[in-house]
């Protein structure tokens, strides 16, 4: 394993076993992959596919059948390592008679970060996420996405070299889910490494630098999103403020020249762009309200009281 | 604070496979330490008192461990108003020592048992502990806060009961003007000399050898075992005319002034005990000791008690009194008066003052919250391996065989255990009995109701015990289970 390494797995299986020990489901099969330092890369997959199941043997959650892992040099069990981690899983599971600063304040003393430091953390993990008005009410009486948005400050609270987040949109809102991509673009400049998995393709496509496909426990592909979907027998052109008649001009043009039939179409927003532009109207300012809370990009640690 | 200051090592970068189980064998690891959390002890404090604090919490939010507080609180002060004494102050402290305080403690014990079952098995069943175990935080760490999480409950708890106790118990006291005899005190118990349990069994044995009194089909280890361990119940006769003496040496020397108090507890047929009636002649053995008797003739009671004025036992004034010699002589007439029959290790024993009763009062607490924190030990280490209804099931009747034990090994006799079924449960009673042993030998609660000191012995040994040794042998089991555990959602 490289310095440049944060990920790696190799020969990873699991199989997951009855009372009486006797193999019921191969979860995840002879799975080999790499993330290095600095990278997004999305783990996708149909239901079952054995994402989480990779997940949690990542973090140690569960325990592989055979094969090995390798997380920041060191197993996934081990104290240390667990300490440059940070783990949204896919449903929250936070204390639900906790309140967000609470519930900050709880995982900072677990990471043994001194409580002055983790208030100043928690106070700007709030701001980033936009709870400061509702840190003082129970995290049971959030909506599934507030309760999201507390899950993603928890794991970000240690200042995380690798950042490990199970469905992180699942259940926000467009503007919170493109604040989520934001977030994660934004910690991947900063040197953070991400291991994202989602349903959602277009999220994947939007934040990834690499992805690795999974099914039925197998890894089906592994690569730069751009050279997996590039098609290289084709060429795309893109020109602004032409009318109908010059398209069609252009158009002949180009068939005459190449011999070659060329499709001519009319680019569209994705659902995503057109609803934000919608909502944005009203109240830009909250749209691009989103920053990372400063201590994140801080280069260095504080000295602790 | 110290920052980063565990040393990088080498990697074997190999995670262990589930058949493997916990963390390779001499596998070390080259992980630097993170900038975003601290190794410190202060770090390692700081983990345990926000584990500790959190399930404080989660302790208190448990209904059922709501619903026995609610039942707690009816006890102490309800029931002290509900059931009427005998209208004695010895009534009136029956009723609040024994009754009160043997109730609160038992439901304070469900209230620990089951708040203790819930504390991980909930956690584990809703899947909240997958993002704490993630953190840098050690199985240990969380099994020791949240022990220390229930054993901080349990003190307010015992605080709350015991000062409600005491404050009742104040009041009764001013209220009824009792004099200074009737109100409660701390005495040493001091028990009479006696050759060991062992001799004294040799002795019966060679005495029913004799006689041909010994019972067939058990072999002499066997009948010997069984008297030494019923030799601290055996009862002793003694018939009209016939005298016994016993001597004691305090291991506190009494001061000149003090009272020294004799107890004599005793079973006499009681249709005829009216008949009945002795001598006791109290001696001081050291040089110049004195002779003092007293007549009783009031049998009737189960227990007899009397105080003699140190200053009558010596001839020296100011001088400890370090040996002292007890004679009763059973008086009563040969034909009309019964026989008395009393557990010479027991029943008989010197009473001289040790301290005050509020001292008294907080070492039962001392060692009832022992109890309590071993109690709460079992239960972590139960959830933490089984799920929240069947640890709490195990932990029960874990608790009811602890409490039954000692009566399955008193009152089973070894005829009994030639059936097989009757000897695995004397064998189970009698494995459980010596496991727990050591964490209730004594009672505290009976010896507040006596006015007895609890030995500051009994006190250290509930302290290793029950504070520091269970509790780490039980730490040791959750923290090697929990290592072991996929604690993952779908791993069930």
């Amino acid at each position: 394993m490289t310095t440049d390494t944060v990920i790696e797995i190799r020969a990873l299986r699991k199989v997951f076993r009855d009372f009486w020990r006797r193999p019921t489901v191969v979860a995840v099969d002879n799975l080999n992959l790499t993330v290095h330092r600095g990278e997004v890369f999305g783990l996708l997959g149909p239901n079952g596919s054995g994402k989480s199941t990779t997940i949690k043997m990542l973090l140690g959650l569960l325990y592989p059948t055979s094969g090995e892992i390798n997380l920041l040099g060191a197993a996934p069990t081990d104290t240390a390592v667990k300490a440059r981690i940070g783990y949204l899983p896919e449903l929250s599971h936070l204390h639900p008679f906790l309140t967000p600063r609470e519930t900050l304040g709880y995982y900072a003393s677990l990471f043994g970060i001194p409580s002055r430091e983790a208030k100043r953390r928690t106070e700007q993990l709030l701001r980033m996420v936009d709870l400061e008005a509702a840190a003082d009410r129970p995290v049971g009486m959030f909506s599934k996405g507030m309760a999201r948005r507390v899950g993603l400050a928890q794991a970000l609270i240690n200042r995380p070299e690798l950042l490990i987040l199970d469905e992180p949109t699942s259940g926000l809102d467009p503007i919170g889910t493109r604040e989520v991509k934001d977030l994660i673009r934004l910690l991947a400049k900063g040197g953070v490494s991400i291991l994202t998995t989602s349903h959602l393709l277009a999220d994947t496509e939007d934040i990834c630098d690499r992805v690795a496909i999974l099914d039925r426990g197998v890894l089906q592909s592994e690569g730069k999103i751009a050279d997996l979907l590039r098609q290289p027998d084709a060429v795309r052109f893109q020109i602004a403020g032409l009318d109908e008649a010059a398209a069609a001009e252009l158009r002949r043009k180009l068939e005459s020249e190449t011999g070659r039939l060329v499709k001519q179409d009319y680019p569209a927003l994705s659902l995503e762009s057109y609803f934000l532009q919608v909502v944005s109207k009203g109240r830009r300012a909250d749209v691009e309200r989103f920053e990372l809370a400063p201590f994140l990009l801080e280069r260095e640690e504080p000295p602790h009281a | 604070m110290r920052e980063n200051a565990r040393k990088p090592a080498p990697c074997m970068a190999r995670h262990q496979t589930a058949e493997q189980g916990g963390c390779p064998p001499g596998g070390t690891h080259s992980a630097s330490y993170p900038p975003g959390a601290s190794f410190g002890g202060g770090a390692y404090m700081r983990r345990i008192t926000a584990v500790s604090a959190l399930a404080f919490r989660a302790a208190l939010r448990t209904r059922t461990v709501l619903a026995l507080l609610v039942l707690l609180a009816l006890v102490v002060l309800a029931l002290p108003h509900v059931i009427r004494g005998d209208g004695t102050p010895e009534g009136a402290l029956q009723i609040r020592l024994v009754y009160t305080l043997t109730l609160s403690f038992g439901i304070l014990c469900l209230v620990t048992l089951w708040a203790a079952c819930s504390l991980f098995s909930a956690e584990i069943d809703s899947a909240r502990i997958e993002l704490t175990v993630v953190k840098p935080v050690t199985p240990a760490q969380l099994w020791y806060g949240k022990w220390l999480a229930l054993v901080a409950l349990d003190a307010l708890m015992i605080l709350l009961v015991y000062g409600g106790v005491y404050a009742q118990l104040r009041w009764t006291i001013h209220r009824g003007n009792w004099s200074e005899a009737q109100r409660p005190a701390s005495r040493f118990v001091t028990h009479p000399q006696l050759p060991s349990v062992q001799e004294e069994a040799r002795q019966v044995y060679q005495q029913w050898a004799a006689e041909k009194k010994l019972p067939p089909k058990l072999s002499k280890a066997d009948v010997l075992r069984e008297l030494a361990n019923k030799a601290p119940d055996r009862y002793s006769i003694i018939s009209p005319g016939e005298r016994v003496s016993w001597r004691f040496a305090p291991r506190r020397a009494v001061r000149a002034g003090d009272p020294v108090q004799v107890r004599m507890r005793l079973d006499t047929e009681f249709s005829t005990s009216e008949a009945v009636s002795g001598r006791y002649l109290l001696s001081c053995t050291d040089e110049g000791g004195h002779t003092v008797e007293t007549a009783w003739r009031d049998f009737t009671q189960k227990a007899i008690e009397f105080t003699v004025d140190s200053r009558q036992l010596t001839a020296a004034t100011n001088a400890p009194l370090r040996n002292f010699e007890l004679v009763f002589e059973h008086t009563g007439d040969e034909k009309v008066s019964s026989a008395i029959m009393t557990r010479f290790r027991k029943d008989v024993c010197l009473l001289t003052p040790g301290g005050s009763f509020e001292a008294n009062l907080a070492r039962s607490a001392l060692i009832e919250l022992g109890v309590l924190a071993a109690l709460a030990a079992l239960g972590l280490t139960l959830s933490a391996c089984l799920s929240l209804p069947v640890a709490a099931f195990t932990g029960t009747l874990l608790l009811l065989l602890f409490v039954v034990s000692d009566s399955i090994n008193t009152v089973t006799i070894a005829e009994e255990r030639k059936n097989i079924g009757n000897r695995i449960g004397y064998w189970v009673s009698e494995y459980v009995n010596r496991a727990v042993a050591f964490t209730s030998q004594t009672d505290p609660i009976g010896a507040l109701a006596d006015g007895e000191r609890i030995g500051d012995a009994d006190l250290f040994r509930t302290m290793v015990g029950n504070y520091l040794v269970l509790p780490a042998l039980f730490c040791f089991g959750g923290a090697w289970i929990l290592r072991r555990r996929e604690l993952a959602e779908n791993s069930k």
